[in-house]
């Protein structure tokens, strides 16, 4: 019997690893990977869990806009081990040191202009050979207006500001740098970025942003995106019957995002490096193309079958469309600082901001910190946030109540004021950000009227309310739904509930900025 | 059988000196150290082209089982891995640019060589899809060269570009804007350092010299600002060029072995591709054209061991029979795939030498400019 009851207790101690090895699959515990991507391929994580799943690694991705990819890798490390931004623009301008290595391109996606189908139908563009040259006359003739993501902070909206630049050029094969100081091809962009009706930092926020507007009144009319971005939100607004986007495919040319997916050689070794390469033969394979295809996104030849034309949105992932080479990287820097400095639409922004008592110590040091950032021509222009002379801003300290209120263009002498104001603030008293924001909205009012600028309020706050979500909500249903809030958290213990609110009230977003307010303000502008 | 204290010492003394001999042998042979001790771990830059075959597991199990070697090669452009500091200042122990004339250069940037050989060479091609080749040869500027391969009068395609000739003027017709070829950032990467050369060369009548130069370097310029946004490396650009299809990249410059290493990496996908795709790629070989050698650089004598690696038989033969590199010599090696006999050329008779280093360099300026 002792023999049998030592067999038992030694079969128990071998079985708990052989158990634990069964359960954990066939090899030990993969790599933990983390990715830093685009947010339109949120779609394929899926896939690349599937992936991470079948190695026991443990993947994460993080969802970036392009020009804060490019912007990681120039600061060297990246702090992920692979990186997939929407085109590989953003890493052959800015991986100087050329850590990103095995760069392929996953899928291939145009940007397009999605149109409401009804206003579509109302242009005359249903079936029709449509030209940028239309997209102009439409939004100059009043009759368009669209959702396009800050051409500075994201691919999409730089891909479809430089296929309008070059339909302003007028041969739209490719923009050279001496194009860029023609006043005719500047007006006619000036023309077309009249019609942003909003921005963002994100092309997956921004079509989220539309789908909104069908629930909340604001009725969008149309939206630049990726035509894979179209095709999900189409399917999504179908869903909840709502009217689907037309896909408008420009036929003097299109930019094409190409979504490379680089390793990120962080010197983690070759266990690490040989599953990023499994990880892209993998979404590479003919089978995984085969399902990606289905989302809408083009693959390469040979790999697998399109998803079929759909007359009824006019999307057509194996429709082949001109395309707009990418200009010289000078050349892409230029219009891109244009396009800040001088084509977009100037913006209309209020920041209010939280000196209650809660934030005396590290609170109000960040917050003046942040201050500098952003009223510091020096600084934003680095990461083409920059403000211009016809850019507005209005700066709300509150407390419980209102302490100042200061008004300035982006004339760098004007920010060097406001900022010497900034500095003097110091923490005190309790927190209502309601008061706030309708005081913003009020002194924003006269300047709304004419449609010029793109407004927005920000409250920069650790934390809660006093006061009624009806003092600013009533306000701004008067005023008509048009300026949207962005929230900027601040603290570990900041309630994020009523700002969020307000966000989705307005069709706004929060940004958190307890890591570095800086940035998430960085972020903001992006939406501004 | 007890050992004497004096046999016991003798034979320590013996078996110390076999093993320093031993050791000092073996370090000289890496390919018997290979099959010893633990691998020697090379870091160095090589040319996005030759990513594929540092990636290839039957080159780098042969390279570690039998030559010791492990190789931690980054993909950098040809140029740029030669005179850029932020590259260099990350002290690689080789370098294996695309092209003999880039050991000059490194040369000339400072680094101190311990030996150079060409490995591989593989001429420079123009890659396009067969109706827009069959377009071309219309338009006179390309000839047939029996099944789907053509040779394209490089002369005459460089004129129309710099004319500003829409492709419809060149017998492409379903293309729109003006005609263009499309390679590398010469000042990055070896084939658009080696196409600006072999223009510059066409364009001048002769291989280009210090006082011709001055004379075409306007014209070279032009068709280079034409290209737009050129990438840093070629093995990007072929895939753009791949992924992009006939109308996102009508006519690229690239190494022969490109398409080779595609084919053969997913041949099933090529042979749907040969029976279903609208457009398929192929081949003009200029008429002459100019050989990419890829020199291996040894910065530390440590690398010089990868030199006699990659000169054994096997692994040359890997090179062409999974990557289509031809030899040291331009030869292509004992192996013949069925899938693309009739798109590559076996002999290439017309070749150009690469202009000299100073030229080179004086060129890339104005390109830069």
């Amino acid at each position: 019997m002792r023999i049998f009851g030592f067999l038992r207790r030694s079969l128990a101690l071998l079985a708990v690893p052989l158990m634990a090895a069964l359960l954990s699959g066939c090899g030990g515990p993969g790599p933990q990977f983390t990715i830093l991507s685009g947010s339109e391929n949120d779609i394929l994580e899926p896939l690349v869990q599937e992936f991470c799943k079948s190695r026991n690694a443990t993947c994460t991705m993080r969802y970036q806009g392009s020009l804060d990819i490019a912007l990681a890798l120039k600061a060297g490390d990246p702090g992920t081990d692979a990186v997939w931004p929407a085109a590989s623009i953003w890493i052959d301008m800015f991986d100087t040191t050329r850590r990103v290595k095995m760069v392929k391109s996953i899928v291939r996606m145009p940007v397009i202009l999605g149109v409401r189908r009804s206003k579509a139908q109302e242009l005359g563009w249903i079936g029709a050979k449509v030209t940028a040259k239309d997209i102009l006359g439409a939004v100059e003739g009043g009759k368009l207006k669209f959702l396009m993501t800050s051409a500075t902070q994201s691919n999409s909206g730089a891909a479809a500001y430089l296929a309008m630049l070059a339909a302003g050029i007028g041969k739209p094969d490719l923009i050279e740098a001496g194009d860029l100081d023609k006043p005719e091809v500047l007006a006619t962009a000036r023309g077309l970025l009249k019609g942003v009706e909003r921005s963002a930092g994100s092309s997956g926020w921004l079509a989220d942003l539309y789908r909104d507007g069908e629930r909340s009144g604001a009725h969008y009319q149309a939206i630049w995106n990726y035509e894979a971005v179209i095709k999900e939100t189409n399917d999504k607004l179908i869903a909840d019957n709502h009217e689907p986007l037309y896909a408008i495919y420009p036929a003097d040319g299109v930019a094409v995002a190409d979504s490379p997916l680089g390793f990120v050689d962080r010197g983690r070794g070759k266990e690490v490096e040989s599953f990023f390469t499994d990880l892209q033969a993998f979404l590479l394979n003919g089978d995984t193309q085969g399902k990606i295809a289905k989302t809408g996104r083009r693959v390469e030849i040979g790999r697998a079958t399109p998803l079929a034309a759909d007359p009824k949105t006019n999307l057509d992932p194996s429709r082949p469309v001109t395309v707009i080479r990418p200009p010289e990287p000078a050349v892409i820097q230029k219009a891109l600082l244009i396009y800040q400095e001088a084509l977009r639409r100037p913006s209309l922004t209020a920041l209010c901001l939280d000196v209650s008592g809660s934030m005396q110590g590290p609170g109000e040091t960040q917050l003046l910190d942040a201050m500098r950032f952003l009223l510091t021509p020096a600084r934003t222009r680095e990461v083409l946030v920059q403000w211009t002379k016809s850019d507005e801003i209005l700066v709300l300290p509150f407390s419980d109540h209102i302490l100042w209120t200061a008004r300035a263009t982006g004339d760098e002498n004007e920010q060097t004021g406001l900022l010497a104001r900034a500095l003097e603030l110091r923490a005190g008293g309790g927190t209502d950000f309601y008061t706030c924001a309708a005081q913003a909205l009020a002194l924003m009012k006269p300047r709304l009227a004419d449609g010029q600028h793109l407004p927005a309020i920000v409250i920069m706050t650790d934390g809660k309310s006093q006061g009624y979500m009806s003092t600013f909500e009533s306000a701004w249903r008067a005023d008509g739904h048009r300026v949207p809030v962005f929230g900027v958290t601040f603290g570990s213990e900041v309630d994020r509930g009523q700002l969020d609110n307000l966000a989705k009230l307005t069709g706004g977003r929060v940004f958190d900025g307890s890591k570095s307010l800086t940035d998430a303000f960085r972020a903001v502008r992006g939406y501004n | 059988m007890a050992i004497s204290r004096r046999a016991f010492g003798i034979g320590l003394v013996a078996a110390s000196a076999a093993a320093t001999g031993g050791y000092v042998y073996l370090r000289e042979h890496p390919e018997i150290a290979g099959r010893f001790g633990e691998a020697k771990r090379l870091f160095g830059f090589a040319g996005g082209e030759k990513e594929g075959f540092l990636a290839n597991a039957r080159v780098k199990n042969t390279l570690e089982r039998r030559f010791g070697l492990v190789i931690d090669g980054r993909r950098a452009g040809s140029v740029e891995m030669v005179r850029e500091r932020a590259l260099l200042d990350q002290k690689p122990q080789f370098l294996w640019p695309s092209s003999s004339v880039l050991v000059e250069v490194a040369r000339s940037s400072g680094v101190k060589i311990s030996r150079d050989q060409v490995i591989f060479n593989s001429p420079i091609v123009l890659y396009s899809w067969d109706r827009i080749a069959d377009g071309l040869v219309k338009g006179g500027i390309a000839q047939p060269a029996g099944g789907p391969r053509y040779t394209v009068d490089l002369s005459k395609l460089l004129k129309a570009i710099i004319a500003g000739e829409n492709w419809s003027a060149i017998g492409v017709a379903d293309l729109f804007g003006r005609a263009r070829v499309v390679c590398t950032d010469p000042n990055k990467s070896n084939s658009g350092f080696m196409f600006a050369g072999l223009a510059a060369s066409l364009l001048s009548g002769d291989v280009v010299m210090p006082e011709t130069l001055s004379r075409i370097d306007g014209d070279v310029a032009t068709v280079f600002r034409r290209m737009g946004f050129k990438p840093p490396s070629s093995g990007k650009l072929f895939d753009d060029y791949v992924a992009g299809g006939a109308g996102a990249q009508p006519l690229i410059v690239g190494y022969e072995n490109q398409l080779v290493e595609w084919v053969l990496q997913d041949a099933e996908r090529w042979k749907r591709l040969e029976a279903n795709a609208p457009a398929k790629p192929v081949i003009l070989y200029p008429q002459p054209t100019v050989f990419s050698a890829h020199p291996l650089i040894s910065v530390e004598r440590q690398a010089d061991d990868l030199i006699e690696a990659l000169t054994s038989e096997s692994l040359l033969e890997m090179a062409w029979e999974d990557h289509g590199f031809r030899g040291p010599l331009g030869t292509i090696g004992k192996a013949r795939n069925a899938l693309l006999q009739s798109r590559l050329l076996e002999r290439i008779d017309a070749v150009l030498p690469m202009p000299d280093a100073p030229v080179m360099l004086a060129l890339l300026d104005r390109l830069a400019a």
